[in-house]
């Protein structure tokens, strides 16, 4: 059968790109395997070129079309009707792209064979040993996006299936209809992407993270390599800045999510340990130990071991990472995780393969790898470098071990593969003080590391040495009694640990300016790493302050029980003043625009008139996917102020102002007593009568039910709803008890049992308008943005330092 | 023994540690009958919104009250000192963290799971926020 209007061509192209992409990665792969074998031969190697660059065109093929069934709105297909609809900015495309599991896939394919191609490009001798890696993950990948059934297994789930495919849609009878895209309105327009997602940092973040994921494979595949070749030394040149990309990458994505959360996101901050950020932070981590052991070993050698299993570890964790995240086991701790496609089992192979290959060659090559000359020592920079990267895999190991337990749950919980638990374990309750309390003590250790590194030698430090410390020691001492009494930091449980932070994070932002000015001279172009690790610090310190020293102004005072949080929340009539810290805020009125409603709240500080500024945090309305609170957050130099509303009256206006209450049916029959609004309704009688009409055989009719009201204080009231009946028109004569502020409507009789049908209306008190809110402020903020940006920079200034002196 | 031996050990003693500390500060999920058992203690109840039996916020106080049925299908008031979660009635599944009292369970947060068509959405998870799905 022809079905009419359907573009078939798209996915045919599609998903013969896909199958494409696929089979070129295997043949790549196999081609680049036998020029290692046989290097003299260098047909296979331009084979092996040849096989790759098709494989490039069939990923630019898969991202060009599904981008152009999109873009031109085919609702015939799944993919294409659940993330976009005819009204979607254009500019949003991309985000409506990777909003699916199926376009997250693509967005990481794309981003591997970018890489790839670099790679090629660059890796000189170790090109076809580290393309056979990237080829085999290629294939992985390519396949979770294939939609093939091999034998009633399903491998992986397909973007460019047409509605009528969908398995669950097979058997329906629209299927069969020729024109099913004009006969059903359904198809003439998409779902739409969901409006949460229609905002910039949708567009930028989730590829940048999906670059930092695709990144930290560059490094295992040299690691590996490595391994094969037995070549312990001249893969150190090229993977670290690899690795130090990705350190720069993935940060940057991860920064951005918490970007995201910050400012768009009703969230409460811009961190959360919530499993999904957890997931991304951990490779994060391993990455940046995998980096420094790589200059370690490189130094100083006999650091192999330790460099080639965090290179491993970083991709694998980054595997894990997404098999947590997209295979819902996370389901219960995080609904910030995707559904599940089905496509668990196929994750878990591609985790599985490549750690058994990994830590297989690992093992077997283990006892040949290169060891350390001497004994380190106590004063070395190697030493304490070396000290610094395990912190920071314990750190990462700790995250890993907590995000992990509803994994626990599945393996060895009551329901799980062996039994081992006599019931589930739950994440802790407080996750974020959970987190905080353990990792604050690694946060020290990593900081104080990293200020006081760049003054050691390598193998042994001199005493002169550290003498230069002691003005970066005597700076920071300072800043940190300045901050902690300015901020209070004494007056709270954890005071040792948070001042000893602060301090520590002070030393490794002075610590590595001193050894840039002093040592370095100043040098620009060998500021990068002094930068990076300054902006290290700046992140700790600003997390540090925002976090624990934030202050919710809205927070209230009443305590209902003594191991309870108190309302962190504030509530305000409309035009009412409320004093939140500081401030003197007014709710002023709504505002409908758009998607948003916004609530203006007028802060006054300073004037009395007229407000010293103004905040309108909105809630997005969505009927289909819920509506949303979002933040407005006004910054300062020093500060932000944050507030969002937590509990809005969202009922549109005609219905929060109608003067009555919904209807209440009573069936009641002669002699009965009902309880209504806090009084007795009795049915007492009912009487019948006929009024003057001007055609006698056809008189109006009248039916009066008596009712007796009796309130609380004993009074009663009588009330007669009338029904009439006028030739064959039914009509109502409403009765109102207005000092009861009861309304009662005769509605029916039903002549067989005499029983008779009430509505039954109260009068609704007019109450003065309400909103909630929630507002905290987050002390210098600002220095956690600044740090991100100096990292960054610092690191793409040592990346290009690098690269330039490697040529 | 060589430094690195040592280092080794402290390392392996740390990591023990901090994993042991999770497995402290984990809670367990429960149902109303052992939080009732053991009342002011907290745990993390995982069950759904009783749609039949009555809800009410009162904005005024900021309380709200729902009646939850736990997996045993056992019902229980809740209230919860904080402002009603949006579209809390399309919840799925609601995990309450929170203690039992005599008369009600006492939650301190809330986290609620809705549809899936929500959760594909890729949306962050909520606590004791407004922001839900």
């Amino acid at each position: 059968m022809d079905y009419i209007g359907e573009h078939l061509w798209a996915g045919n192209l599609g998903r013969f790109s896909v199958i494409l992409a696929f089979v070129s990665a295997l043949i790549a792969a196999f081609a680049y395997f036998k020029s290692e074998k046989n290097t003299t031969d260098s047909s296979w190697k331009s084979f092996a070129r040849i096989s790759f660059y098709v494989h490039l065109l069939a990923v630019f093929s898969v991202v060009g079309t599904l981008f152009f069934m999109m873009a031109n709105h085919y609702f015939e297909y799944d993919y294409v009707w659940k993330h976009t609809s005819l009204d979607l900015p254009p500019k949003y495309l991309f985000s409506a792209f990777w909003e699916g599991q199926e376009g997250s896939f693509i967005l990481w394919l794309f981003w591997h064979a970018v890489l790839g191609f670099v790679l090629l490009k660059t890796a000189k001798k170790w090109e076809a040993s580290t393309m056979i890696i990237l080829c085999l993950v290629q294939a992985f990948l390519a396949s979770m996006v294939m939609g093939v059934y091999l034998g009633g297994l399903k491998i992986g789930q397909s973007p460019f299936i047409l509605v009528r495919e969908l398995p669950e849609n097979l058997s329906l009878p629209w299927v069969q209809m020729k024109d099913y895209l004009q006969m059903i309105p359904a198809f003439l327009d998409g779902s739409g992407l969901n409006p949460l997602l229609q905002n910039y940092w949708m567009t930028i973040h989730p590829p940048t993270l999906f670059l930092g994921f695709a990144s930290t494979l560059i490094p295992f595949a040299f690691a590996i390599a490595a391994m094969v070749k037995n070549d312990y030394s001249t893969w150190l040149k090229p993977a670290i800045p690899w690795a130090f990309f990705s350190v720069m990458i993935l940060g940057t994505g991860i920064l951005m999510g918490g970007a995201w959360a910050y400012e768009a996101l009703s969230f409460g901050g811009f961190w959360a340990w919530d499993p999904v950020e957890n997931s991304s932070l951990v490779p994060w981590l391993v990455m940046v130990g995998a980096g420094h052991l790589l200059i370690i070993d490189k130094n100083r050698g006999g650091y192999t071991r330790s460099a080639i299993v965090f290179s491993i570890l970083s991709f694998i964790l980054i595997l894990y990472s997404t098999f947590l995240t997209r295979s819902g086991v996370l389901g219960d701790s995080s609904v910030h995780a995707f559904v599940d496609l089905g496509l668990s089992g196929q994750l878990l192979i591609y985790l599985l393969f490549f750690t058994v290959i990994a830590f297989a060659i690992f093992f077997a090559k283990m006892g040949k790898m290169p060891k350390g000359k001497n004994d380190e020592s106590l004063s070395s920079r190697d030493y304490w470098m070396f000290i610094g990267q395990l912190v920071l895999l314990i750190s990462a190991l700790q995250i890993t071990f907590t995000t992990s337990i509803p994994v626990n749950n599945s393996l060895i919980g009551p329901d799980g593969w062996i039994p081992l638990l006599q019931e589930k374990i739950a994440p802790p309750t407080d996750a974020i003080g959970h987190y905080n309390k353990i990792q604050v003590p690694f946060a020290i250790v990593i900081t104080l590391l990293v200020g006081i590194s760049h003054f050691l030698r390598y193998k042994d430090t001199p005493n002169v040495a550290f003498k230069k410390v002691i003005r970066s020691v005597i700076v920071s001492l300072t800043l940190t009694i300045v901050t902690a009494y300015g901020l209070n930091f004494f007056d709270e449980s954890n005071a040792l640990l948070h001042v000893l932070l602060l301090f520590t994070s002070y030393f490794a932002i002075f610590g590595n300016l001193d050894f840039w000015i002093s040592l370095l001279k100043g040098k620009l172009k060998l500021m990068g790493p002094s930068l990076a690790h300054i902006g290290f610090g700046l992140i700790i310190l600003g997390s540090l302050i925002s976090n624990f020293k934030k202050e919710i102004i809205s927070k209230s005072d009443e305590y209902i029980h003594k191991n309870f949080p108190a309302n962190e929340n504030v509530l305000i009539e409309l035009n009412d003043t409320v004093q939140l810290g500081e401030y003197k805020v007014t709710w002023v009125g709504e505002k409908f625009e758009g998607t948003h409603n916004y609530y203006q709240l007028d802060f006054f500080k300073k004037n009395v008139n007229h407000p010293d500024f103004s905040l309108s945090p909105p809630i997005l309305i969505n009927e289909q996917m819920g509506n949303n609170a979002e933040p407005a957050t006004l910054h300062n130099l020093t500060y932000d102020l944050y507030t969002h509303v937590t509990y809005a009256d969202l009922r549109p206006a005609e219905e929060k102002n109608a003067p009555w209450s919904e209807e209440s049916e009573i069936v009641m029959g002669r002699g009965d007593s009902v309880i209504y609004a806090n009084s007795f309704l009795v049915f007492d009688s009912i009487a019948f009568d006929v009024t003057n009409s001007q055609d006698p055989k056809n008189p109006n009719l009248l039916l009066v039910a008596k009712i007796s009201i009796y309130n609380m204080d004993g009074n009663v009231y009588s009330a007669m709803p009338i029904l009439t009946l006028e030739g064959n028109t039914i009509g109502h004569i409403e009765d109102e008890i207005s000092e009861m502020g009861i309304k009662l409507n005769f509605d029916k009789v039903d002549p067989e049992t005499g029983k008779i049908t009430l509505k039954a209306f109260t009068k609704n008190e007019e109450e003065p308008e309400i909103i909630i809110i929630k507002a905290i402020i987050f002390p210098f903020i600002n220095l956690l943005w600044i740090g991100c940006f100096a990292m960054a920079i610092g690191t793409v200034i040592s990346i290009y330092q690098r690269i330039k002196s490697n040529a | 023994m060589k430094k690195t031996h040592i280092v080794l050990i402290i390392f392996s003693a740390i990591l023990v540690g901090s994993i042991m500390w999770t497995y402290f500060d984990a809670s367990t999920y429960a149902n109303f009958e052992l939080a009732d058992n053991n009342k002011g203690q907290t745990f993390t109840v995982v069950g759904y919104l009783d749609k039949e039996a009555d809800m009410n916020f009162d904005a005024r106080k900021s309380i709200f009250t729902f009646t939850a049925i736990d997996k045993a299908g056992e019902k229980k008031v809740v209230i919860y000192n904080q402002p009603k979660p949006t579209d809390f009635e399309r919840s799925e599944e609601i995990t309450m963290k929170g203690v039992s009292t005599d008369s009600v369970f006492v939650a301190s947060e809330i986290l609620m799971k809705c549809p899936s068509k929500y959760n594909e959405q890729n949306q962050m998870a909520g606590s004791n926020n407004s922001y839900t799905e």
